[in-house]
């Protein structure tokens, strides 16, 4: 669900950010009909907002709504993102809305996606951007195309695309002036997951939250990948050093010809099949470390400098 | 006699929380004619949509799987590139496809030269039209697109991926535009899709199954508790091997995110399906029969009192599948007024019946129960 400007009291819909205290607002509005009557007002800004009022075509002068609106979930997005749907619900998605805006000949699509958290709506958003091109800072981030402008802020992952067919127009001033009207509506943060900022930045080509079997193992359920030029850091955080050790255990079985490295509180490294140069190590709940390198030692060496990172 | 999937001994193997063994030595691979296509492909393929590292797509190659599917759609081209780079050189040894659902010529083509540049090769073996579940999706400028495509060598064989074979079979067999057919299948489907296989693949017409595990390993959708279930109980498997023991399916595209998925599926290629499969599928179907919508229609205007049933049982899918309660509970309030008054108790018989045994009235009480 989309809510009004203001934060959101967890669970219960109402704002927190902006209300005056009680006794402070008794100082300041002595009577106790325009006191009832601010409380009114700020309760009913902070009510949540369904996206179908929220979203509006005219937004952008000269945009008309054409076609009702849409609302998907779970299990009947298949009928509007067909296979691509698998793709949404392995980062959690929960529902959809989202409107058709025509102006002339040009039909944008604009959909905003509940993704459950703001981990997975950036997850959504680091799977579908394409990595060759620059993140504008819209929310978490956006990434703007000359037909196509997507961004996450909070839990929302939100895509404005051109649909008309026509294949050479460039609408990027219009994505992007329908997204910067749609993003202050938005509750959440508008910073990047923090791990993100873990991974070493230089040489880093892309980095994205792989919501399972992260460099394809299922042992490591979720977590974040860095590509760089000659290889992959990861970041799985897990809930407490515990599994981590017994993760890590694991790990030690499916690759039982590593040697140990002196890295974090517990490390190995080897030459494994498709993942190359590897070396894994544990600092308390986190494991990370870093694959395809050309050989483990470069594996290590690129390991310590993410270990040197980690909070 | 090969060994017996479901039984105990493998379900350590499919216990995520158990070490996993090392990479399995060389599998038994099977292979079958693509229709008239003359591809000579696995029975088992590789669905790449959600797979996040490409050294899972590299190793499966290796192992001899050979044929991959992606689409244009799948994270915005970011699939067909992973795809690209973990095939390598490999690609011409394979059987590569992938989709789009653009919906003119102009689009379509447009997506293929983008497809091609991606999947960094100059023609795929397969080209589909993505989702088209009635035959007023497909234009005729759309079939001009596939045959330009192959006239110019960019695509070797046209193909449609669909969700509603049954619907699409009688246009798709007099139409005669496709080489192969892309059609989701699998333990939960009734014998119209298996006369619908049966009558598109006797026009010669390669059938290729997708949705295989009846809503997937990675389901997070309504099911979702009863798919945990099934993959612990290895009926992922199960549904794998029933699905390549089927007549007229050629190949399958199940999705794989890491190395175990793939062990475990290519293990269907080399087992036989043995009664301890079928007894393992059978318990599944029977227990999510009375409570599992297949979203049919059938039941569509059958309620004495009006009740709008499919919908009343797809809202309770999101409490109960989901855990979504406050979203079942809004959807249950946008319901007429009636639905949380009428009784099923209240009728002597209920009209509605479900082609598929759902316990209809019982089904019903419980949303009210919940939501009203």
């Amino acid at each position: 669900m989309i809510r009004s400007r203001a934060v959101v009291l967890k669970g219960h819909g109402f704002s927190r950010a902006g209300m005056i205290h009680p006794k402070r607002l008794r100082a300041l509005v002595p009577e106790a009909p325009f006191r009832l009557l601010i409380v009114l007002g700020v309760l009913f800004a902070a009510l949540p907002m369904p996206a179908q009022v929220l979203l509006d075509c005219h937004f952008v002068p000269g945009f008309e709504q054409s076609g009702p609106k849409r609302q998907y979930t779970p299990d009947n997005l298949f009928d509007y993102r067909d296979g691509a749907a698998e793709g949404y619900l392995i980062y959690s998605f929960a529902r959809m809305q989202g409107i058709d805006c025509k102006s002339g000949s040009t039909i944008l699509s604009l959909d905003v996606s509940d993704m459950s958290d703001a981990d997975s709506a950036y997850g959504m958003f680091s799977a579908n951007r394409d990595s060759r091109q620059p993140i504008a800072k819209i929310g978490m981030g956006a990434q703007i195309m000359p037909q196509s402008l997507l961004f996450a802020k909070g839990k929302y992952f939100i895509e404005i695309i051109e649909t008309d067919g026509s294949t050479n127009s460039n609408q990027a001033a219009n994505l992007q002036a329908f997204a910067e009207k749609i993003e202050p509506l938005l509750d959440g943060r508008s910073t990047p997951p923090e791990e993100l900022a873990w991974f070493p930045q230089e040489g880093q080509e892309s980095a994205k939250l792989v919501p399972e079997s992260v460099l394809g193992l299922k042992i490591l359920k979720r977590g974040y990948v860095a590509k760089y030029s000659q290889g992959q850091a990861f970041i799985v955080v897990e809930q407490s050093p515990e599994s981590a050790a017994e993760v890590m255990n694991k790990l030690r079985v499916r690759f039982d010809d590593a040697s140990s490295a002196r890295l974090g509180d517990e490390a190995f490294q080897l030459k494994a099949p498709y993942l190359e140069g590897i070396c894994i190590f544990r600092k308390g709940r986190t494991i990370a470390g870093f694959a395809n390198s050309p050989d483990p030692q470069t594996a290590s060496t690129e390991a310590a400098k993410l270990l040197e990172r980690l909070p | 006699m090969l060994p017996v999937a479901g039984a105990a001994a493998n379900l350590d193997f499919l216990n995520p929380d158990k070490p996993a063994p090392k990479f399995a030595k060389t599998p038994r691979l099977e292979y079958r004619t693509l229709g008239k296509t003359g591809l000579k492909v696995t029975t088992v393929g590789f669905g790449c949509m959600i797979t996040s590292d490409p050294s899972v797509i590299t190793r499966a190659a290796d192992l001899g799987i050979n044929y991959f599917d992606s689409a244009r759609g799948y994270q915005n081209g970011n699939n067909e590139r992973m795809v690209a780079a973990a095939l390598g050189n490999k690609r011409k040894d394979l059987v590569l496809s992938t989709k789009s659902i653009a919906n003119n010529k102009e689009g379509l083509l447009k997506h293929l030269d983008t497809s091609l540049t991606e999947l960094k090769t100059d023609y795929l073996d397969i080209w589909y039209l993505h989702s088209k579940d009635a035959p007023s999706a497909i234009h005729d400028d759309m079939i001009e697109a596939q045959q330009i495509a192959k006239q110019q060598g960019k695509i070797r064989f046209a193909g449609m991926s669909t969700h509603a074979l049954p619907k699409m079979t009688e246009w798709t067999v007099d139409k005669k535009a496709f080489d192969v057919v892309l059609t989701v299948y699998n333990f939960t489907m009734d014998a119209k899709m298996d006369e619908a296989i049966a009558t598109v693949a006797k026009t010669g017409t390669g059938i290729v199954a997708m949705k295989v595990m009846a809503g997937g390993a990675h389901a997070r959708r309504p099911g979702e508790q009863v798919d945990t279930r099934m993959q612990r109980e290895g009926a992922m498997l199960s549904a794998l091997k029933w699905v390549l023991h089927r007549p007229n399916i050629h190949t399958t595209i199940p999705s794989m995110t890491d190395m175990d998925q793939l062990d475990e599926n290519l293990r269907a290629m080399a087992e036989e399906f043995v009664p301890a499969d079928e007894q393992t599928l059978a318990a599944h179907l029977q227990r999510i029969a009375p409570y599992y919508c297949r979203f049919c229609g059938e039941c569509q205007g059958s309620c004495q009192k009006g009740l709008q049933v499919a919908d009343t049982l797809r809202i309770l899918t999101y409490a109960e599948g989901y855990g979504q309660f406050a979203l079942a509970r809004e959807r249950f309030n946008e319901l007429p007024a009636h639905h949380t008054t009428a009784r099923c108790g209240d009728c002597t018989e209920c009209t509605v019946k479900c082609p598929h045994s759902i316990r209809v009235a019982e089904r019903i009480s419980r949303a009210q129960e919940l939501f009203a």
